[in-house]
């Protein structure tokens, strides 16, 4: 009998090793171990033991059922270990580049915009929008420039026809003229209109002049203003803002200048030219980059404040010339030109 | 405007460098936009010198050795030279080691071929006087030795081209500029001396001039003319000419020139009529008679309105006001009497006259911005003297003058602290007053206030009309304190509760949705086509959305949808060989509804065929519900569930879109609208575009968008086991699945009732062909029942499958496909 379960596990050794398959491993296992198998076969002969024998011949029966089953689990891992292996298939090359497109790239003038919308978040400026379509009123009249006005002509406008009918742009008097907005101060009057001071919003947003189109002129374009209203703001707090703006956007070495100017709706008005020769492609010292000023007392008459109680600032830039100063693009017409090459060198 | 240094001096000593004068300039905010050097540079160590000896250099052919006597700038000097035109005798420019020629050409004392040279003798060119030139610089009427040469060459002058803004016309003028920097650099401002000043010779001579009558005094409120008999016309004196030259006019004749000198000094326009040419010896100042003609000096004959203004004689215009004369009736060469106009003109006729006819002049710019009435007459009067030194002749009668009867007086009051505390720091009150004065802003009245220094009573003149608020002092003030000495200070900034624009916040959601989703940003024109209107959205549209001045053609409507922009990007890469398929816009449409317009916050993309690109992989292509997952995410960004909105296929009345490929949601009545799907197939491809185009658009008007999503509530789910069932029922092609799996979902409702949940209904595959019958196919749904309580049993679920296999085949045209 020693011999015979010797034999066993010897057979078992050589079949169990040459399995590939889960169902074979079944089989196996059911011929030595199952119920009906060589194993069972054998244990049911202990009867026949005598009786001084049995302890170690249980004994020697355990030993062969312990090795079987060492075997047996062996052989099912080496399965298992190739079935996990079936599932892959040949190893990759991890330099092949991914057929997949991506990643996706956010336009240039959308990081500009977010990044100043971010900066003047962080000093309580929250983003104002309003439409495009405008009327007279809120792109002329209530910032202090009459029809007659010759600063009108300096920002020669696209109208509609008076038959055009914009349902959700409302009309101060019933027959101003739909234009599109030459600028975005039309959101200031929106806004001072709509609340009450004090107020601190950057509008964001297209702007239209009836332009050529060149290199650095686009009949359709972007702006970017603030306006702070408050009791006490005075010309130094400007400077201080376009100081903080334009030191977090381009680094603590940029300098900004005022020079006096004039716009119908502030007074004073400045230009505001940047010193920024650590930039690439910059090679004047000073660079227009905007214009600013202490809203004008009519401007705040005209929407109901107290010009004797509520003073302001605003400030005003396109946002082509900024992403064109901070990237060290040539021409404003790749903005809206979409060349593929361009947009993902911002992704 | 383009100011000559040379020119301004005459009226304030400047001593600073050109570069302090364009600082000073700059600050005063007369933007400097180009800076135009005439004549000789500064040149230092260059000086008269003759020569005395010349001596053929002992190891150069082509060269000389020259002794040249510089007198008393250095005694006699070796100069080796290479020039020949010069002879023993000729007096020359010489540079001295030190001297710095044009070019930054720096003269040492050096040897050429063996033979020492102390500098070098110049032409005019080194001297950057001239372009060009052969050989020496020979000086002409033998200037004193030693003399620095600038005493002898014409005098360089440098011109500043300003950009002056519409609110200060007195700065249209070289007085104007003059009393700025005067004032900027604390130097007294020299007026022209005048001699005639208004005294009249003789008697009226109705011969030369019988009448002026202004019939449109609102247009014309002051008319003079002044009558001068006996001139002679010629070219004007060299300085005039020079003058003139400068700053970019051409010199006509003594007596044009004079007109437009004043003009330039003062910023009062002139005009001067040949008397004899005047019909009646009349001057009517009216206004124009419809289609009335007129020639103008350029030649162009002008069709007038009603609406303008002319000088007119007894028979017709010979002026349009203020803009330009007629062709006939100006000074000629033979042209002995004069009259001479000085006029104002209503700012607004001009500007409205000179659009309309596109017409522009000095003058006309000049009207336009608004010209001092009150300053009127002394360039009348200044004119006069300088026709009469250059031109001759004599002033006859009195002059006449219509109008200029209203007085200028204007006055300010204003605190020290009140602009101390416009500024936000201190500037003191002493230098307060002097940069007020400075620019002869007097001080009437002086008076102590309770609060922090003066009150100033400002005499404001005339030439000031911008001046009119206190405010308006603060940036005089400012401007001449130096806006470049502005104190630093942090950012003032007190907490306010807001948040960004609803469709600043929906904009920014969808941009990060979509180029999370690989797809590229774009930004398009918002001005298209007629044509590309008409053709991808309505007839209608394009009538509605058109402007009434487009500047160019291909941009005169408004853009109701964003892929137009896009398909022309797609175009662009394709055109290009880049490789090209995800791109998106987010931005404004224009939606045109029974006749009226709105303005929508929208956002579309496009997925294109990746065209002739080889991959050594292959992905599954784009697809119509790859276009649906989008759309539904961008809508669900503007807080739309577009499961909960009817879902259309496309039909022949969408344009741009592919019938059978495409679906619509929403209506512009509600509010927002979505289209997605395959673009249509002919009219990409008649655009150019390659390849099938997949797209998404989603628009909703901006007051739709609140900002504030609902709050979500947490719902109980189950942890017991859920219970299984697959139906497939064999329907009509024609039938939507989401038809049959509402219906499916109520059956089962029905069928369960209260004992357990319906826990989800969804179609997991679709079959047509073979086994079916022709026009059908099969839908099969998976529902998946779940009690809250306990494990459903097999029996009860059976059960409930039973009741809806039987209510389908009662209630329903489907059959269970078994």
């Amino acid at each position: 009998m020693q011999a015979t379960l010797t034999a066993l596990v010897a057979k078992a050794q050589s079949d169990l090793a040459a399995l590939k398959a889960r169902p074979e491993f079944e089989a196996a296992k059911a011929r030595l171990v199952g119920p009906n198998g060589e194993l069972t076969a054998l244990m049911k002969q202990m009867g026949a033991v005598p009786k001084d024998q049995r302890p170690a011949m249980g004994k020697l029966i355990n030993e062969t059922k312990t090795a079987l089953q060492a075997l047996l689990d062996a052989a099912l891992g080496t399965i298992e270990a190739a079935e996990l292996q079936a599932q892959l298939g040949p190893a990759v090359d991890p330099t092949l580049p991914s057929p997949d497109a991506g990643p996706g790239s956010y336009h240039p003038l959308t990081l500009v915009r977010e990044e100043m919308c971010r900066i003047l978040r962080k000093v309580g400026f929250t983003v104002a929008d309003g439409p495009e379509v405008e009327t007279e009123y809120y792109c002329f009249d209530a910032l202090n420039t009459p029809a007659d006005h010759p600063a009108r002509d300096t920002q020669d406008s696209f109208f509609f026809p008076p038959t055009a009918r914009f349902g959700n742009v409302s009309k101060h008097t019933p027959d101003e003229k739909y234009l599109l907005r030459t600028h975005t101060s039309s959101v200031q009057i929106r806004t001072m209109l709509k609340g009450a001071p004090p107020i601190r919003i950057v509008s964001p947003g297209r702007t239209y002049r009836r332009d050529t189109s060149d290199a650095t002129h686009s009949a359709n374009f972007h702006q970017l203003e603030c306006l702070y209203v408050d009791k006490n703001v005075t010309v130094r707090d400007l400077k201080a803002l376009l100081d903080y703006i334009f030191g977090s956007l381009l680094g603590k070495a940029t300098k900004t200048r005022f020079r006096p100017h004039y716009f119908s709706y502030t007074e004073p008005s400045f230009e505001v030219d940047l010193s920024a020769l650590h930039l690439p492609k910059v090679k004047k010292e000073w660079i227009e980059i905007g214009g600013c000023g202490m809203v004008d007392p009519s401007v705040f008459a005209g929407v109901g404040y107290d010009p004797e109680v509520w003073s302001g600032y605003a400030f005003g830039m396109g946002l082509e010339r900024l992403a064109m100063l901070l990237y060290g693009i040539d021409d404003i017409r790749y903005f809206y030109q979409n060349d593929l090459r361009f947009l993902k060198q911002f992704a | 405007m383009k100011i000559s240094l040379n020119w301004i001096k005459d009226y304030v000593a400047l001593e600073a460098s050109v570069e302090e004068l364009s600082r000073a300039l700059t600050l005063l905010g007369l933007e400097v936009e180009q800076i135009i050097r005439t004549g000789a540079p500064q040149l230092d160590q260059v000086f008269v010198g003759e020569v005395l000896v010349r001596d053929k250099h002992p190891n150069a052919d082509k060269l000389s050795v020259c002794q040249v006597d510089l007198g008393s700038a250095g005694g006699v000097k070796t100069i080796v030279c290479g020039a020949q035109n010069y002879t023993v005798g000729d007096r020359v420019p010489v540079a001295l080691a030190g001297a710095v020629l044009p070019g930054n050409f720096v003269i040492k004392q050096s040897k050429i071929r063996g033979q020492l040279s102390d500098g070098m003798m110049c032409s005019a060119k080194e001297l950057g006087v001239a372009e060009d030139a052969d050989g020496l610089l020979i000086l002409a009427g033998r200037p004193a030795l030693g003399t620095p040469i600038n005493a002898v060459l014409p005098a360089g002058d440098v011109v500043f081209d300003l950009e002056i803004t519409p609110n200060r016309p007195d700065c249209q003028s070289h007085l104007g500029i003059a009393r700025e920097l005067a004032a900027w650099f604390k130097l007294p401002l020299i007026y022209p001396q005048e001699k005639f000043r208004g005294k009249v010779e003789g008697e009226l001579h109705p011969e030369l001039l019988r009448n002026v009558s202004v019939l449109s005094p609102e247009d014309c409120p002051l008319y003079t003319a002044h009558v001068i008999k006996g001139i002679k016309i010629g070219p004007s004196p060299a300085w005039l000419r020079e003058r003139l030259t400068a700053v970019g006019l051409r010199p006509i004749n003594n007596v044009v020139d004079v007109g437009n000198y004043v003009m330039l000094e003062t910023g009062q326009p002139l005009h001067a009529f040949d008397a004899r040419k005047l019909a009646g010896h009349q001057i009517v100042v009216r206004r124009a008679a419809d289609g009335e003609k007129i020639t103008t000096l350029d030649g162009k004959e002008r069709t007038l309105s009603s609406r303008m203004l002319v000088i007119a004689d007894a028979a017709q215009p010979v002026v349009i006001a203020g803009i330009m004369g007629g062709e006939n009736s100006g000074v000629s060469a033979d042209t002995t009497d004069l009259v001479l106009e000085c006029a104002i003109f209503r700012r607004q006729t001009v500007r409205w006259t000179s659009k309309h006819l596109g017409l522009t002049s000095d003058s006309s710019y000049r009207y336009e911005r608004g010209v001092d009435p009150h300053s009127a007459l002394e360039a009348a009067y200044r004119a006069v003297d300088l026709i009469l030194e250059t031109a001759g002749g004599q002033v006859v009668g009195p002059a006449f003058q219509v109008g200029g009867d209203v007085p200028w007086k204007r006055e300010i009051v204003v605190t020290h602290g009140y602009i101390c505390d416009k500024l936000g720091f201190e500037i003191p009150a002493a230098e307060m007053r002097t940069a007020l004065e400075s620019l002869e802003l007097t001080i009437s009245r002086e008076e102590p206030t309770d609060a922090r220094g003066p009150a100033w009573t400002v005499t404001i003149p005339s030439w000031r009309d911008d001046l009119d608020r206190p405010i308006d002092l603060v940036e005089e003030v400012l401007r001449l304190y130096g806006t470049d000495k502005i104190p630093a200070a942090v950012v003032n900034s007190p907490g306010l509760i807001g948040d960004d624009d609803p469709v600043v916040l929906f904009n920014r959601r969808v941009t990060d949705y979509l180029v999370g989703h690989d797809f590229h940003e774009c930004v398009s024109y918002t001005l298209r086509s007629s044509k590309e209107i008409s053709t991808w959205v309505s007839q209608t549209a394009a009538v509605e959305l058109a402007l009434a001045n487009p500047f160019v053609d291909d941009q005169s409507h408004l853009r109701p949808t964003i892929i137009m922009g896009l398909l022309e990007s797609l175009k662009l890469n394709q055109s290009r060989g880049v490789p090209v398929t995800q791109l998106c816009e987010v931005g404004r449409v224009f939606i045109e509804r029974n006749g009226q317009n709105y303005e929508c916050a929208a956002a579309g993309f496009v997925i294109a065929e990746p065209v002739g690109e080889r991959s050594w992989l292959k992905r599954t292509p784009a697809d119509f519900y790859a276009t649906k997952k989008h759309v539904v995410a961008i809508a669900a960004g503007a807080g739309i569930d577009l499961a909960r909105a009817p879902l259309v296929p496309v039909t022949g009345s969408f344009y741009g879109w592919q019938e059978g490929h495409s679906a619509a949601s929403g209506e512009m009545a509600h509010g927002w609208t979505a289209r997605f799907g395959l673009l249509n197939l002919a009219m990409v491809r008649a655009l150019g575009v390659e390849g099938k185009v997949f797209a998404g658009v989603f628009a909703i008007l901006p007051e739709k968008l609140t900002g504030e999503g609902t709050r979500r509530r947490y719902a109980d789910f189950s942890l017991m086991p859920a219970a299984l069932r697959d139906f497939a029922l064999v329907v009509d092609l024609a039938v939507q699945s989401d038809e049959v799996r509402k219906t499916l979902a109520k059956i089962a409702r029905a069928a369960i009732g209260n004992a357990f949940a319906l826990e989800h209904v969804e179609v997991f595959d679709v079959y047509q062909g073979q086994g079916l019958p022709e026009g059908k196919k099969s839908l099969a749904f998976s529902l998946v029942f779940r009690s809250a309580e306990r494990t459903l049993t097999d029996d009860e679920v059976n059960a409930v499958g039973q009741k809806i296999q039987d209510e389908i085949a009662k209630s329903t045209p489907w059959q269970i496909r078994k």
